[in-house]
């Protein structure tokens, strides 16, 4: 076999490395102050510990989820792991929070804590909008219902946020639709009634701006039949505007809204800060961004754009280079470094013994390096290259 | 100090996201994982001289250099590596490597 030589060495080394790490920092660890149970609680949601305490086992999870090292883990894991990839744990308080509450479920079968643990290191995208806490809890539900670990992988599989719609499929087939609106709301439909989830809306209210709460959703198995509206969500107190068509509040006012998040919230700290706004409901607001009688705007608008694209053209300005300076755009010669989307950037990171160039040949001599080419892994104590610029 | 030259790797890259989700669920701090980051910082480079014992060749064109604060950044486009066991091709690889004599300060 080809690859054995390298796939062979590189999880081992990778395993090596992690026990010595793992072995150095629990003198850290205890060191400062951090419990060890910190290290067992992981500990107990890994399905194989391979190694000595549960917190690096997020760690291999990770590199499971790379897939970049083969062997590491067998293909269920990788299955279940994969789809991880997609999660976005955003809410951590809430996923804190749901630990202390789901603490039994979780000891109850070690494959579905796994799962869960599996929830909690998904990859972390940035821009995500507000994720279902939720995630987690019907996880666990659906882990006390005994779903198979593909089973719930394939539940997971929801890149939130990627797509409006998207379908669960519970472990008794049932779909759950979880439309994702525009402010990030999430509102699960219940098609059926089999694998009923209970959810707790938890807004959090704060004045002063206007922020999507975070809803938390508790999930709770329920038998028997309930009405498809009980899955339905209701959501930050944005919705409570969109209700209110008479009264159209800029978003970039954050004063009147919270006003009325306010009273809805019981909270009444700004209502009468802004008396004129809570005057508003009751009257048509007619200017503003509801303003009609804006054609003279933008003939005004209208002159003033003609006048900058005049100015730009003598500038030659940076924007709009493309149509207008056609000349300046083909000056560059060279490419973007990010021309292709692509999944992997091939990447080696290494250390150089010397680096040699004679007219155009350069020569490389490269040592410990890791590589990682077509998205796997590869290692090297010594390389040597040739290029030509 | 070593290197934090291998934090961008595979295993570089996921311990710091574990440490990241650590830290947001409040069960370490940040300076802690910090600590956790040198010390693998530590474990990788001497690994990585000591446990690793292979030879790759490689060969290619070279679309850019950039030597930089003693760090040598490629890119080369078209490249071929070869191991004693598997050739690998690659349209576009990035090569960063370090100074070998000696490590650099660590921020």
């Amino acid at each position: 076999m080809a690859n054995s030589a390298n796939t062979n060495t590189v999880p081992k080394l990778y395993r090596s490395v992690i026990e010595d790490v793992i072995n150095d920092v629990r003198d850290i660890f205890l060191d400062d102050g951090v419990d060890e149970q910190v290290l067992m609680e992981l500990k107990t949601l890994l399905p194989r510990c391979l190694g000595i305490c549960g917190w690096h086992s997020l760690w291999e999870n990770k590199l499971m989820q790379s897939r970049a090292v083969d062997g590491f883990h067998s293909e269920e894991q990788q299955l279940l792991l994969q789809v991880q990839q997609q999660h976005q744990p955003q809410q951590q308080q809430h996923h804190h929070h749901h630990h202390h509450q789901q603490a039994q479920p979780q000891q109850t079968v070690p494959q579905q804590a796994q799962t869960q643990q599996v929830l909690i290191p998904a990859s972390q995208q940035a821009t995500a909008p507000q994720v279902i806490v939720p995630d987690s809890k019907l996880i666990q539900h659906m882990n006390a219902s005994n779903m198979s670990a593909a089973a719930t992988a394939a539940t997971l599989a929801l890149p939130a946020g990627v797509t409006p719609v998207q379908q669960i499929l519970t472990n008794s087939g049932q779909l759950l639709q979880v439309v994702r609106a525009a402010n990030g709301a999430q509102y699960i439909f219940q098609p059926q009634q089999s694998v009923v989830l209970q959810q707790q809306v938890i807004p959090q209210m704060q004045p002063g701006g206007v922020q999507a709460p975070v809803i938390q959703q508790v999930l709770a198995p329920l038998p028997g039949g309930i009405s498809p509206q009980t899955g339905v969500i209701i959501q930050p107190q944005q919705i409570l505007f969109t209700g209110n068509k008479t009264q159209v509040i800029p978003t970039t006012v954050a004063a009147p809204t919270p006003a009325q998040a306010q009273i809805t919230a019981t909270g009444q700290q700004q209502p009468q800060a802004q008396p004129a706004q809570t005057q508003a409901p009751l009257v048509l607001q007619v200017d503003g961004t509801g303003d009609t009688s804006s054609e003279e705007d933008e003939d005004e608008e209208e002159d003033y754009d003609d006048d900058e694209e005049e100015d730009k053209e003598k500038d030659g300005a940076e924007d709009g280079q493309v149509e207008e300076e056609p000349l300046n755009s083909e000056d560059d010669v060279s490419d973007e470094e990010g021309q292709e989307l692509f999944d992997t950037e091939n990447v080696v990171v290494c250390q150089y013994d010397k680096i040699h160039r004679s007219k155009n040949k350069w020569k490389f001599h490269l040592k410990d390096g890791i590589m990682n080419l077509n998205g796997r892994d590869y290692i090297f104590s010594k390389a040597i290259g040739d290029a030509e610029w | 100090m070593a290197y934090q030259l291998y934090r961008n790797t595979t295993l570089g890259n996921s311990l710091q996201e574990s440490l990241d989700e650590l830290i947001q669920s409040q069960q370490i701090t940040p300076q802690l994982a910090l600590q956790v980051l040198l010390q693998f910082d530590k474990a990788i480079n001497a690994a990585l001289a000591q446990r690793v014992r292979n030879r790759v060749n490689f060969r290619g064109s070279l679309n850019t250099y950039r030597f930089c604060d003693n760090v040598w950044t490629f890119v080369l486009n078209d490249v071929e590596f070869r191991e004693v066991t598997e050739l690998i091709k690659v349209d576009k690889v990035k090569i960063v490597a370090c100074d070998d004599t000696g490590s650099n300060t660590t921020e």
